[in-house]
């Protein structure tokens, strides 16, 4: 009966799964893969990999990463870059903690300071690139000079040690709930909150339409500006955050916190498949890809491997990444203008 | 207006005029759109089609004029807000985004949201089926744009249009990429539209597809109306005389044949795959052979393909008498073809850079002596260069972004003429350049093939094409169709062969 009534209907399109279709929706399975045989590795060459302890200190170490990820995929998603993350989340970080160290019976306000701060510093990024129209690369390198130096202006040398810090501040990170480091459970929220925002929300979906085709955007009347300003804007506003957990986290706050991490967070990103030319990729991806470098990160320590090779696999993994990225790119291309006059005259 | 007259109206252009730096691309330009009607928009290559849709969608001000629909005066700052007035436009090549489904490139900007504020993502999907079934088409609405076909991201944007609560299709040029079965289709789709009542504006080339499906006509030329009538009114021969019927400029006169010299280049069946193909012509010294078509059509691929750009797939190619095989822009330079690239802005020339640097940019080589340049040769060839081509400049190191469009051009010529060619490609020389320049451009064209150049001359510009050229070559969707001597060639000739529905031939 039931099988009759299937043969009754139409059918409904058919699955197409084109090569370009096929390698952008391989993507975020392919992180999953690869985390996965990291993880075989390092367990077959270590016991001490494989334990409920060792693997919540991976994703201790991948939890504020993750959030800097989802911050460079925003921004990366409209086809820019912000490499001033690392910047913002000292800048952050050393303000709120020397705020902190002042007013000894600060409260969550410490949270709401720090998303501010974070958002002023991402609107200026998105100011320069979205209506200065400086390239993001130059405008984000500038800045990411910029922050740091205001910072060590603002520092004088001085570090905030965690004995100035409120109690809570610091035994909020340590916090578990079944075990789980709360810290982790934030950092999910965080990423899963914005992930949601990025699918569901119809701004978020402009996000993905002005990196994957902005000369094509003046049609549907979005506005380019608007989109790439809020994308920074979003971008600073987790690196605040983030700045905050981490001074939580290292509890002595020192000028050069965080530095490195516009590398860190584009290797997770682009690890996690978001496309580097802009429009493709989710923050979940960039999420995993945290996870995929903080896992190698622990490997390596825990087998004795110089620190040398963490970053030589952190730069290679970019490369491999954005090769794959641009081959993709290019068939992408090749589908969308390809044959106009292609099947008749040929 | 009376009350009568604008219940009938679905849309009013009222004296539209426009300008782009010095060239007019609209001028006062009035005409209404009835309901329930199919109403073809015809003209030239840059007759102001396209400029007239952008204007009317909100994508491109006008200077002056305004647009109503019904009998309201509005004033759209975005397509989205066309949209909502029920006014939606599919433009030639499609403009969709590649990394997301083809529901959400339907939406996109529009997005049916829920209570919560998110996409409604059920809701999409549902409508997104039901109008790309409406099409004919089995497409799956969550599949990406990516890998899709080229007519089937042309449905996906008509599509885009049907989802919108529609009073006026705008289709520009929907059917060039797409095969006879499926223009069929669409036609059915634009019959199915208009006996709703609504209105359908259709931009196309083909005359046939005109007179399949138009109920009115409306004639642009050089951004001026010159006729609005019901397709009954009107033949084909009509039509074809009121796109091109401007009177011959008397600037350029006739050029008097001068005596052709030996063949310089011969091109037999020369084709590139899925832009031309079986192509085949030659080029005497001392000739200009004008190459007309419509943009699209395949002409500065063919130039492109000769002068190594994109290195042909078939054919044979020989320059003074030698078989070539063109590799590379440098190669054909050496053997003495040069080529002046329609783009001059961004293909020909470089902008910041100073007059002698752009001009000597090609014979660079040449004029070092141990991989140093020498300054003083290349600064006296310039010189004479802008004497030459009487380029107005203070200086040749002013930088060529200071000059206007005419001085430019005539340093791009100084620049490919540099190389001493014998044989010398134009790509719409005079496109966009005011018209006394426009006369020195032709003055230098026929100065050259009296010198005993061969020139092939591209161009969209018909009295010119008419004025200058030996001969007339008609390119029309990658194949060359017919050849019309200067005896021979008129206007109305040339825009017929151009315009022809050649998708039998081509098959």
């Amino acid at each position: 009966m039931s099988l009759l009534a299937e043969k009754n209907t139409p059918t409904v399109a058919v699955q197409r799964r084109g090569f370009s279709e096929f390698a952008l929706r391989l993507r975020v399975s392919g992180v999953l893969a690869f985390l996965f045989l990291v993880g075989l590795i390092f367990s077959l060459l270590t016991p001490q990999f494989f334990t409920v302890q060792n693997a919540t200190a991976i994703a201790s170490n991948a939890a504020i990463l993750s959030i800097v990820a989802a911050a460079q995929a925003i921004v990366l998603l409209t086809r820019n870059v912000d490499v001033s993350v690392g910047s913002m989340m000292g800048f952050t970080a050393y303000l709120t903690a020397d705020y902190a160290s002042r007013h000894p019976n600060v409260g969550a306000e410490l949270v709401l300071l720090a998303l501010v701060i974070g958002l002023g510093l991402g609107m200026i990024n998105g100011l320069l690139v979205a209506y200065g129209r400086v390239s993001s690369l130059i405008a984000t390198l500038a800045t990411m000079s910029l922050y740091r130096g205001f910072t060590y202006m603002y520092a004088h040398g001085q570090e905030v040690t965690s004995n100035k810090l409120p109690k809570w501040m610091l035994h909020s990170v340590d916090l578990r709930v079944w075990g789980i480091p709360a810290l982790v459970i934030v950092c999910i929220f965080v990423v899963v909150l914005v992930a949601i925002f990025l699918r569901h929300y119809p701004i978020g979906r402009r996000i993905y339409a002005v990196g994957s085709n902005p000369l094509a955007t003046v049609f549907y009347g979005l506005r380019i500006q608007r989109v790439v300003l809020l994308a920074y804007g979003l971008s600073g506003l987790l690196c605040g955050f983030a700045g905050l957990l981490y001074a939580a986290r290292v509890g002595t706050v020192t000028v050069i916190l965080a530095s490195g991490w516009e590398m860190s967070s584009l290797a997770a990103a682009v690890i996690g498949g978001v496309s580097v030319t802009g429009g493709s990729g989710t923050v979940i991806g960039a999420a995993l890809g945290a996870l995929v470098l903080a896992t190698i990160d622990n490997g390596l320590v825990l087998l004795g491997i110089p620190e040398f090779w963490r970053m030589f696999i952190q730069g290679s993994s970019i490369v491999a990444a954005a090769a794959v990225d641009v081959f993709i790119g290019a068939r992408i291309r090749k589908s969308l203008q390809g044959q106009r006059f292609g099947r008749r005259a040929a | 207006m009376s009350e009568s007259a604008s219940s009938l109206t679905a849309l009013r252009v009222a004296g539209v005029s426009k300008t782009y730096g010095v060239s007019r691309a609209l001028a006062d330009v009035s005409f209404d759109i009835l309901r329930g009607r199919v109403h073809a928009l015809l003209g030239e290559n840059g007759a102001g089609k396209s400029t007239l849709v952008k204007i009317i969608t909100g994508i491109v001000e006008a200077d002056s004029g305004q647009i109503f629909v019904g009998s309201k005066a509005v004033h759209f700052r975005t397509p989205i807000e066309a949209r909502i007035a029920g006014i939606a436009a599919v433009y030639q090549d499609p403009k969709l985004f590649a990394h997301l489904d083809v529901a959400e490139n339907i939406f996109m900007g529009a997005y049916p949201t829920t209570l919560a504020g998110t996409v409604d993502r059920k809701t999409m999907y549902e409508r997104a089926e039901s109008a790309l079934r409406q099409l004919g088409l089995a497409l799956d609405p969550r599949s990406l744009i990516a890998g899709l076909s080229v007519a089937e991201l042309q449905f996906v944007e008509i599509a885009r249009a049907l989802v919108a609560d529609l009073q006026l299709l705008i289709l520009d040029e929907p059917t060039s990429a797409l095969t006879p079965a499926e223009s069929g289709r669409l036609f059915k789709i634009i019959r199915t539209l208009r006996d709703k009542g609504k209105s359908v504006l259709l931009i196309t080339h083909r005359l046939e597809e005109v007179e399949e499906i138009a109920d009115d006509i409306t004639v642009l030329r050089d951004g001026r109306h010159v006729a609005t009538r019901p397709a009954s009114e009107i033949n084909r021969t009509a039509l074809v005389q009121m796109m091109v019927g401007r009177p011959i400029e008397t600037l350029f006169a006739r050029r008097q044949s001068a005596g052709l010299g030996k063949e310089i280049l011969r091109v037999e069946k020369l084709g590139l795959l899925g832009k031309f193909a079986e192509v085949s012509f030659s080029l005497r010294a001392g000739e200009i052979v004008g190459m007309a078509g419509l943009v699209g059509a395949g002409r500065s691929e063919i130039a492109q393909s000769l002068f190594g750009i994109r290195p042909p797939s078939t054919g044979r190619v020989y320059l003074n008498g030698r078989r070539v095989i063109p590799r590379d822009p440098n190669q054909m330079l050496r053997l003495g073809l040069a080529y002046l690239p329609e783009d001059r802005d961004s293909q020909g020339l470089i902008l910041p850079e100073s007059i002698v640097d752009n001009v000597t940019l090609p014979i660079v080589g040449r004029l070092a002596r141990f991989g140093v340049l020498n300054r003083a040769s290349e600064r006296q060839i310039a010189t004479s260069a802008i004497a030459t081509y009487d380029v107005k400049a203070t200086s040749v190191d002013q930088p060529v972004s200071s000059l206007s469009g005419g001085n430019r051009q005539k340093v791009a010529f100084a620049k490919w003429l540099a190389t001493k060619p014998t044989a010398l490609i134009l790509d719409e020389p005079t496109h966009g350049i005011d018209i006394g320049s426009k006369a020195q451009v032709h003055r230098i064209t026929i100065d050259l093939a009296d010198s005993g150049l061969g020139v092939l001359l591209i161009s969209s510009d018909l009295p010119e094409l008419l004025a200058i050229s030996d001969r007339i070559l008609v390119i029309a969707e990658g194949r060359l169709v017919s050849e019309f001597s200067r005896e021979e060639a008129t206007q109305e000739k040339v825009m017929m062969a151009a315009t022809q529905d050649v998708r039998g031939l081509a098959q």
